[in-house]
């Protein structure tokens, strides 16, 4: 028993224990291959999966390696059959490589002619493979790239991609870390830089990092490297403006250079910022803007929001495989449980930071995550007792209750800027009425929201009420305060995103306040903990105080 | 040649005599009368076949060279035959091994004589007919045949002049065995007249040879020693001195290597090697635990013709994670050990066809539960190593072709304790740490008892995969608490023979427990608690701490820890239990090493405050709640309609159907309400296992079903004594006194008379005496007997070579004679 700070367990999910002594080192020797499932303050997960030992294959880390690392680390004896396990499921990997054949362009070739037979049979593969040019390689078509490698890998036998990328057309880029317009000179982040890194090593892949964590200079120093064509996918017409502003202002690419193709404007350019809206528009049945891929010989294809990314787009996205893919994200977490379809067709996670490790870095500020429970009146409760099923989240998350709660919570903060995120207009239009505070929602025109987003930026506009249209790529750096009243039922990843919005580092350090107001013993409290899981796995504890501490201080007790 | 045998062990002195019999203990079971029937008894084919299993590969070449040395005339052989034969081979072995060989074959009584007169023991030639894989000398064929033979210049002549394909033929044959099945009809001359029709044949200078099986038998190089016929294939033989001479270039026996094959991996080292098994120790106990918890769940029926069915397999082998050998091979070590148990299934009682058996737990389950890893580890690996079940077999199929199921009767087989002690004993005679390769462990079997390893190379197999999957290995090698376990299996079975009345019971732990004890984690008592309402044990968990988590939280992962969640369901379980509020938030506080989150205390006391908010009745089924809001909401609620809820008071409602039916559709509905009884108490539930009735565990088999129990010294000698006194009594038997056996009437009533006065005599006397009488059908027979008294017109003597008391009556004795 080495006393280590790991515990392997037999579902394969590792257990590091943060406050062991060994505990940082355990971890770089681990990330390579395992992947951060949970991390709250004590203990965090880490999960063994084929996909991460290939991942780790790829990046040059055999069997030896990983296996020596969880025995090294752990602090119990590790089950044989695991270990072995590892070994056979790394040695999969790269039986089959993908090359560019100079005389027949893209092929299969086997490293193991047996696996080559297997897999030539399966039905899976139909269609995929050309013809047989030797016993050991099959043609390739080229546009099967993407689908090829999904197909393998579900049939256990990854391939290794050998062919290469295209490098598109060339478009000089560079990082202006001296700021163009005279501001103070910056640099990336450490972390921001080893996340290029990974991402270019890999090729393809994508980059979790927590709201506020600079993700837009991930980007933007991908296409620095690249140096090259970029198409920029975004969520939405304001969002991309911020990426415009953001690289303007960091890098060498001036207005001209940078397009934008939205429902409004449809300009193509060495960068060009589209929306994922507009790319899946169909007009008779048919999509209309898919030329848009083909328009340019893209060198880089950046995703941003990347796990929003629409049904649609990863079918276009499996066409361009020979061309270099950079997601972006806070949380991995999609509620449509399609991770997998992410991580093979745009390619795996290259990088992943714990949000309490770069809270501690300073870069994102640190936040207080507080819930509020609202008790309903007498009559709220009765209304809701009778209520039908389905209006019932929207009766306990509307309580009109909550409006002095609310306005209570503003006023601990005075002087800071406050944001109040809400998912029902009613509820909003009753909040902006009682708070005298200005709304932003789907119907408010993007010129309107600008204003009212700049407003508050110069510090204006002390109270923003906003819709789902804040819960993402908003950039309001001065945040602090937010305040949720409601939200899209039990959507974990919409909590993070709107913890996000207050995580930019504030210039004086201040804490940031994240309060989310639930109705007590209803089902927003069931929701409310469901939303708390993802951002409770990063380690971010949520304190439960009542409304009524809020609302004023205690009445003496009598007894 | 029994005579000689006989004679042989006759003149053997008692400590030798005894010596031989612990070599070859079947022999005494039971203990022969006398030396004639012993030395009948060695030559069994049964108990020779029996001790040339036991002996390795260059012993048994050792018996081989004896055997062809053998002298035609005498029927022996002598030393200096064999060690001259030895010495012929490629590479000669050293003389000393042939001559300790020899002596290991005599101590077996395989040879037995002088080293000048070596004879073989009988029973061989019937049990491997060929020597070495040589046929038998061509003058036990056909003289023809004999005559080539006796001319060496003529029989290599004929040899060198085979045809190819006739002479890889040969080449086969002289490997061994040397008998060949061919093809009805080849061997039969071509028609008359077609022998020109034949394919000419280009290495016999181009005249055709027909069949090379025909060309051989026509040489006299192969002897046809049944033609077959009617479409069976016949058989032709290989001479002794044609294979032989084939044979010149490597020596009559072939490579004779006198030491076992060496290990050419390289040794691991032993901490690792300990470690991996510990770890998979310690897997393999939870995952049995799971499965027994799994089949407590939900237990699996016995089909009609034993075992359990294919479905129930997957089905616990799915909800496990496991593969589905090693789950059969978990269900079957279970059972072994006792864990589970058959039981009548409740409720559904077939009245024709009995009721269905179930399998599930069985009470001896949660005596091992509440044992420490090791202990529970051990019991596993011991009724594995002991049980007479073959866990490979399951999912094959039977002689019929049906599917062989776990637990059925069809994977039984007697052989699988010998076939794990062999296989692990192998690992356990290398070195500490070395790891060799399965193929590397079944050539050294096959060098240290090549009769008995031959045909079990999977079973062997299986045995070295299944050890890896118990953590007897780990990494290939044994494993140091594995080599303790070993060892202690089979000293305990010396100890049971040598200590009959079972003084030294052992109580104490084991060595291999307390080895692998030092090798496990020490069970943890505290556990960290996470604001995502996880519970993290870290480590093996106390069983008093598993039995709070198991109630107050949901298990979500298990291995070196364990990782448990709280949630509303599972809090509301606990207060079900018995649990309040104040219960729960003091076993958080105690056991955590973490401060409780906030969270969770609000989770603890949202679902306390809620709970048993509502209480229900047994008279008639009520419905009552101070709180009238929430009756309210009940009885709003649309999805109790089928209750028929009726407002009573405005804190009470109640309801026509059943207390448990409205309970459930409650719950369902999502409300957390209370049975209570007619005093108004709450009514806590707990759920309760069943168990079937206590099995002890199969471990009281020997390792080996036909292996006699060791026998110590003093017990030989006894017996030894015992088998002298009846051949003595034997051979005086043949020497009845001709008086007794000669029956003329005339004399008859005078001899009777002298008789009467002869046996009072030896009555006083105490003398032995031949005893003429005749029995109950008339017949004559006589008997040496001791009298011991004579009254109401009895004699009653004892027979001291049954040591049986007998009665004649005094009027059926025909003639007493004084024994000399």
């Amino acid at each position: 028993m080495s006393g280590g700070p790991l515990i392997v367990q037999s579902d394969k999910t590792l257990l590091l224990e943060i406050e062991h002594p060994d505990a940082q080192a355990c971890r770089l020797a681990i990330a390579p291959f395992a992947e951060l499932e949970r991390s709250p303050e004590h203990v965090h997960t880490y999960r063994l999966t084929p996909l991460g030992l290939w991942n780790a294959r790829a990046a040059g880390h055999d069997a030896e390696g990983v296996v020596n690392a969880l025995i090294t680390y752990s602090r119990y004896p590790v089950p044989h059959a695991l270990l072995v396990d590892v070994a056979e499921t790394m040695d999969r990997y790269g039986r089959l490589q993908l090359i560019n054949d100079p005389a027949h362009g893209l092929v299969l070739r086997a490293v193991d002619r047996v696996v080559l037979v297997e897999v030539a049979k399966s039905k899976k593969l139909a269609g995929m493979l050309g013809t047989k040019l030797d016993d050991d390689t099959i043609a390739v078509h080229p546009s099967e790239r993407g689908r090829l490698k999904q197909a393998l890998l579900k049939l256990g036998w990854p391939a290794e991609d050998l062919a290469g990328y295209v490098n598109g057309e060339a478009h000089p880029i560079e990082l202006a870390e001296a700021s163009a317009d005279g501001g103070k000179p910056w640099t990336l982040r450490s972390y921001q830089r080893e996340a290029v890194e990974a991402f270019w090593a890999g090729g393809s892949g994508v980059v979790v990092l927590p709201c506020g964590a600079g993700k837009t200079l991930v980007g933007a120093a991908a296409m620095a490297e690249a140096k090259a064509t970029t198409l920029i996918l975004v969520t939405n017409t304001v969002a991309g403006r911020q990426w415009k502003r953001e690289l303007v202002a960091r890098t060498s690419l001036t207005e001209a250079e940078i397009g934008e193709y939205s429902g409004e404007r449809k300009e193509i350019r060495p960068v060009t910022i589209a929306t994922y809206q507009v790319l899946t528009s169909r007009r008779g049945g048919a999509f209309t803007h898919l030329d848009l891929f083909g328009a340019r010989d893209w060198g880089l294809v950046v995703y941003d929001e990347v796990h929003l990314l629409p049904a649609p787009i990863f079918r276009f996205t499996a066409d361009l495989q020979a061309r270099r893919r950079l997601g972006l994200t806070a949380t991995l977490v999609r509620e449509d449980g399609r991770e997998g379809d992410v991580f093979s067709l745009i390619g795996p996670k290259r990088y992943d930071a714990p949000w309490k490790d770069i809270e501690q870095q300073g870069w994102i500020a640190p936040a207080k995550c507080t819930e509020v429970r609202v008790t309903l009146t007498e009559a709220e409760r009765m209304a809701y007792a009778t209520a039908e099923a389905e209006e019932r989240y929207r009766m306990a998350a509307t309580t009109r209750t909550k409006l002095p709660v609310v306005k209570a919570l503003l006023d601990r903060h005075p002087g800071e800027q406050t944001l109040v995120i809400g998912g029902y207009i009613d509820q909003l239009h009753q909040l902006g009425e009682y708070l005298d505070a200005p709304i932003v929602q789907g119907s408010t025109t993007n010129r309107e929201r600008e204003r009212l987003f700049d407003a508050f930026r110069s510090g204006e506009l002390q109270t923003l009420v906003i819709s789902k249209v804040g819960n993402f790529s908003i950039d309001l750096p001065e945040a602090a305060v937010a305040v949720q009243v409601s939200g899209t039922f039990g959507s974990r990843q919409e909590e993070a995103q709107r913890l996000g919005r207050v995580l930019r580092p504030k210039a004086d350090g201040r804490q940031a306040h994240f309060y989310t107001v639930v109705s007590r013993d209803t089902i927003d409290t069931e929701y409310a903990a469901h939303r708390q899981r993802f951002l409770a796995e990063q380690g971010y504890a949520y304190t439960i105080v009542d409304a009524d501490d809020v609302l004023g201080p205690s009445l003496p007790s009598v007894d | 040649m029994t005579n000689s045998l006989a004679d042989h062990l006759r003149a053997l002195p008692d400590p030798a005599l005894a010596a031989l019999l612990q070599q070859r203990p079947d022999l005494v079971v039971p203990v022969p009368t006398d030396l004639a029937a012993l030395a009948i008894r060695a030559q069994s084919r049964v108990s020779v076949a029996r001790v040339l299993d036991s002996l390795d590969r260059f012993t048994l070449q050792v018996l081989d060279a004896a055997r062809l040395t053998r002298d035609a005339a005498a029927d022996t052989t002598n030393l200096d035959v064999i060690l001259a034969m030895a010495a012929a081979n490629a590479r000669p072995p050293a003389p000393a091994a042939v001559h300790e060989a020899v002596q290991l074959l005599r101590s077996r009584l395989l040879l037995y004589g002088s080293d000048e007169r070596l004879h073989v023991i009988g029973g061989i030639d019937e049990i491997s007919p060929y020597p070495a894989g040589l046929g038998r000398p061509a003058a036990e064929l056909d003289s023809r045949s004999a005559a080539l033979c006796a001319d060496p210049a003529k029989l290599r002549r004929t040899l060198l002049s085979a045809p190819p394909s006739a002479r890889a033929i040969l080449d086969r044959l002289a490997a061994g065995p040397p008998v060949g099945s061919v093809p009805p009809g080849a061997l039969k001359a071509p028609p008359l007249g077609a022998e020109n029709a034949l394919p000419p044949d280009p290495t016999n200078g181009g005249a055709p040879t027909g069949s090379p099986v025909r060309w051989l038998v026509d040489h006299r190089l192969l002897i046809s020693v049944s033609t077959g016929g009617s479409g069976r294939p016949g058989t032709v033989e290989l001479p002794r001195e044609v294979g032989l001479l084939l044979r010149r270039d490597t020596g009559a026996l072939g490579p004779m290597p006198t030491d076992p094959p060496r290990v050419a991996a390289p040794p691991r080292e032993p901490k690792a090697v300990d470690s991996a098994g510990a770890g998979q120790a310690m897997e393999v106990v939870r995952q049995a635990e799971a499965l027994l918890e799994q089949l407590a769940a939900e237990p699996a029926s016995v089909l009609r013709s034993g075992g359990l069915g294919v479905r129930d397999l997957r089905r616990l082998a799915r909800a496990l994670g496991l593969d589905e050998p090693t789950a059969a091979l978990l269900l079957e070590a279970a059972h072994a050990a006792g864990l589970t148990g058959e039981l009548e299934a409740p409720g559904v009682a077939a009245p024709r066809s009995g009721a269905e058996q179930q399998v599930l737990p069985s009470a001896g389950y949660e005596a091992w539960r509440a044992g420490s890893l090791a202990q529970r580890w051990e019991q596993l690996a011991r009724a594995w190593l002991t049980m007479t079940r073959q866990p490979g077999l399951v999912g094959q199929r039977d002689d019929r072709d049906r599917p062989i199921t776990v637990l059925s009767p069809e994977a039984e087989r007697a052989g699988a304790p010998i076939a794990r002690q062999a296989a692990l004993s192998v690992l356990a005679d290398l070195e500490p740490a070395t790891a060799p390769t399965p193929d590397e462990v079944l050539e050294l079997l096959d060098w240290r008892a090549p009769r008995r390893s031959r045909g079990r190379e999977a079973a062997h197999r299986e045995v070295l995969a299944e050890a890896a999957t118990l953590g007897v290995t780990g990494l290939g090698a044994l494993t140091s608490y594995g080599r303790l376990l070993l060892a202690d299996t089979s000293t305990s079975e010396q100890r049971g023979a040598d200590d009959p009345l079972g003084l030294h019971a052992d109580g104490e732990a084991s060595t291999a427990v307390r080895a692998l004890d030092g090798l496990l984690p020490a069970p943890v008592d505290h556990f960290l608690v996470q604001a995502d309402l996880t519970v993290v044990v870290p480590g093996p968990a106390d069983p008093t701490l598993t039995a709070e988590l198991d109630v107050v939280a949901e298990h979500e992962s298990a291995g070196g820890a364990s990782v448990h969640r709280v949630t509303p369901a599972s809090v509301r379980r606990a207060l079900d239990a018995g649990y309040s509020a104040d219960d729960l938030h003091g076993l958080f506080t105690r056991r955590s090493r973490t401060p409780v989150p906030q969270g969770l205390t609000y989770l603890v006391d949202d679902v306390a405050r809620r709970h048993g908010g509502l209480r229900v009745g047994a008279t008639g089924a009520y419905l009552r709640s101070d709180d009238e809001a929430l009756l309210g909401e009940v009885l709003a609620d649309r999805r109790l309609e089928v209750l028929a809820l009726r407002r009573l008071a405005p804190t009470v409602l109640i309801t026509p159907a059943p207390v448990n039916r409205m309970l459930a559709t409650l719950r369902e509905a999502g409300y957390a309400p209370v049975p209570e009884d007619a005093t108004g108490a709450a009514v806590l539930t707990r759920p309760r296992t069943r168990r079937a009735p206590a099995r002890s565990p199969g471990t009281t088999r020997t390792v080996d079903p036909l292996a006699t129990p060791r026998l110590p010294m003093p017990r030989l000698l006894g017996m030894v004594e015992q088998i002298r006194r009846g051949d003595a009594a034997t051979r005086a038997a043949r020497q009845a006194p001709a008086l007794l056996r000669g029956q003329e009437g005339a004399k008859a009533a005078h001899r009777h008379t002298d008789a009467l006065a002869v046996l009072q005599q030896a009555v006083r006397d105490k003398a032995l005496v031949w005893v003429g009488y005749v029995d109950a059908h008339g017949a004559t027979a006589s008997r040496l007997v001791r009298p011991v008294s004579i009254g109401a017109g009895y004699l009653r003597a004892e027979d001291e070579r049954t040591e049986m008391l007998h009665t004649f009556a005094l009027h059926r004795v025909a003639a007493a004679v004084l024994a000399d």
